[in-house]
């Protein structure tokens, strides 16, 4: 396997033969909250994958040069990872408003929302222990260069199924759906739809 | 017990959460941004609920819209006039309360004074009705049924005895939702407080607008004559009230030969059906 083909099989896998959303079921909350318009999905999307690839770095540093050569990275890892996204998030959220307002309001409410977001403590775990979430016995551990492209391809994964299915909930909008479905009970239908058409990937490949 | 691991797992974790910490420090240092002091001030008084009923995400953004001028200090709904007076002292700018409006459907040609000219069976629906040419003579009047009722969020909008949609004025929140559902555009907001209301939109004059219905407005401009203040116009063949003209003295309503201008105090709900005027005081 050659290194190029190694990433990608990486990145493709983690985008959409085990998606974050519709495959593990991780981050849904995001999923149906801001989902009801285009813009705002758009604006989640980018913030998730900011996020995600600095916090799964980060996070990738502290266990490798510091839980797990103490050895108490197996017990400790929720505390300390959690504590490096919140501060993460805090951190990139000063610079963005100070280096780019635009962008600041762009990402608006949905960057410090992402503080408690389960996804980008999945992806974060899933960079030092693959296949954590997926229950499969992975005897890898994913380099820094490989736990980035992972996160990126999982944050990128969120973002391609947020966004059609904001696509999509805009046109149910003018659907002519019974009233007792209406809102989020089509939502619900909608996803389980898209979650069973993404079956369809599944074990294509996966590392 | 492994000591040695505690002892380990605290300092990891300290030391991760100190460095973190202190990049947090810096960073708050480094990256302050200058904030005008109002912004501060205002998000104090603004109600912290974060409910989104002013159309921005959250108290933080209203207040800045309000501080940038991209807002009026009005915008937030959930806190009332309270809130209102106490923004608009920060920015200091002075707030003219508005008068409350209500809905008001500009037709009084019930059953009894104006006839059908046929049976309609189609569609349950005014825009469907009106499609048609609809049951009565009348091109102008309410039809009766229920598209300005369907989108009323209050159920303010009700049949009186005379098989007409009326508003009661004290469920009305003044939304404006049902303007958009009249086909025939016979809705429009009028101050709460307005004394005289002019229930006709009929375009006929005369002869013609009194054989469709006994209580038209025909035109015949006596109330424009008799109005001190100039607040009426009659206009496209009925009578408009100007309210901000209007001081309430009822010369119209006493002059209309066909009743269409009304004297308008307090109308109140019976049971037993249909609405009574309850004199004004």
């Amino acid at each position: 396997m050659n290194e190029a083909w190694r990433f990608f099989l990486i990145f493709f896998g983690a985008a959409i033969v085990s998606n974050i959303l519709l495959i593990r079921f991780i981050g849904l909350c995001p999923f149906f909250g801001v989902s009801s318009s285009l813009e705002t999905s758009i604006g989640m999307s980018l913030s998730v994958i900011f996020v995600m690839t600095m916090a799964s770095s980060v996070s990738w540093i502290a266990w490798n040069l510091v839980l797990e050569p103490l050895g108490v990275g197996e017990f400790l890892y929720i505390p300390a990872f959690i504590l490096i996204i919140a501060s993460l998030v805090q951190f990139v959220e000063m610079v963005i408003k100070k280096t780019s307002p635009p962008l600041y309001r762009a990402m608006g409410i949905y960057l410090p929302l992402i503080t408690t977001n389960c996804a980008v403590f999945a992806a974060a775990t899933e960079s030092v222990k693959p296949g954590f979430f997926t229950k499969l016995n992975i005897a890898y551990q994913y380099g820094f260069l490989e736990a980035v492209v992972y996160s990126v391809g999982i944050a990128v994964g969120f973002s391609l199924v947020l966004i059609f299915f904001a696509a999509i909930r805009e046109r149910l909008e003018d659907a002519p759906i019974p009233r007792f479905f209406r809102g989020v009970p089509i939502a619900f239908i909608t996803a389980a739809l898209f979650s069973l058409a993404f079956m369809g990937f599944a074990g294509m490949f996966n590392l | 017990m492994d000591w040695d691991l505690v002892w380990k797992a605290l300092i990891s974790l300290a030391g991760i959460g100190l460095l973190l910490g202190m990049l947090l420090a810096v960073a708050s240092r480094r990256f302050y941004v200058e904030v005008d002091p109002r912004v501060e001030e205002v998000l104090k008084v603004l109600p912290q609920s974060n409910c989104g009923a002013c159309g921005l995400p959250g108290c933080e953004a209203a207040a800045e819209a309000i501080v940038e001028g991209r807002a009026s200090v009005k915008i937030c709904k959930a806190g009332g006039p309270a809130v209102t007076a106490e923004v608009a002292r920060i920015m200091g700018v002075e707030v003219e309360t508005d008068t409350p409006r209500v809905a008001r459907i500009h037709c009084k040609g019930g059953i009894a004074v104006s006839p059908l000219r046929a049976y309609y069976q189609g569609v349950s629906s005014c825009r469907a009705a009106d499609l048609t040419g609809a049951d009565k003579a009348c091109p102008f009047g309410c039809l009766g049924l229920h598209d300005c009722a369907d989108v009323c969020p209050v159920n303010a909008i009700m049949f009186d005895k005379q098989g007409l949609r009326r508003v009661i004025a004290r469920k009305c929140t003044g939304c404006g939702l049902c303007i958009d559902a009249c086909p025939r555009g016979l809705i429009e907001l009028v101050p709460a407080n307005a004394r005289v209301i002019s229930r006709c939109k009929s375009k006929y004059l005369g002869k013609k607008a009194s054989s469709v219905c006994r209580v038209a407005c025909i035109g015949c401009k006596k109330c424009e004559k008799a109005c001190p203040k100039g607040a009426i116009k009659v206009e496209n063949g009925y009578a408009t009230i100007d309210y901000d003209l209007c001081d309430g003295c009822l010369e119209c309503a006493m002059v209309c030969p066909t009743d269409t201008i009304e004297i308008w105090a307090e109308m109140k709900w019976h049971p037993e059906g249909g609405e009574f005027v309850v004199p004004p005081k």
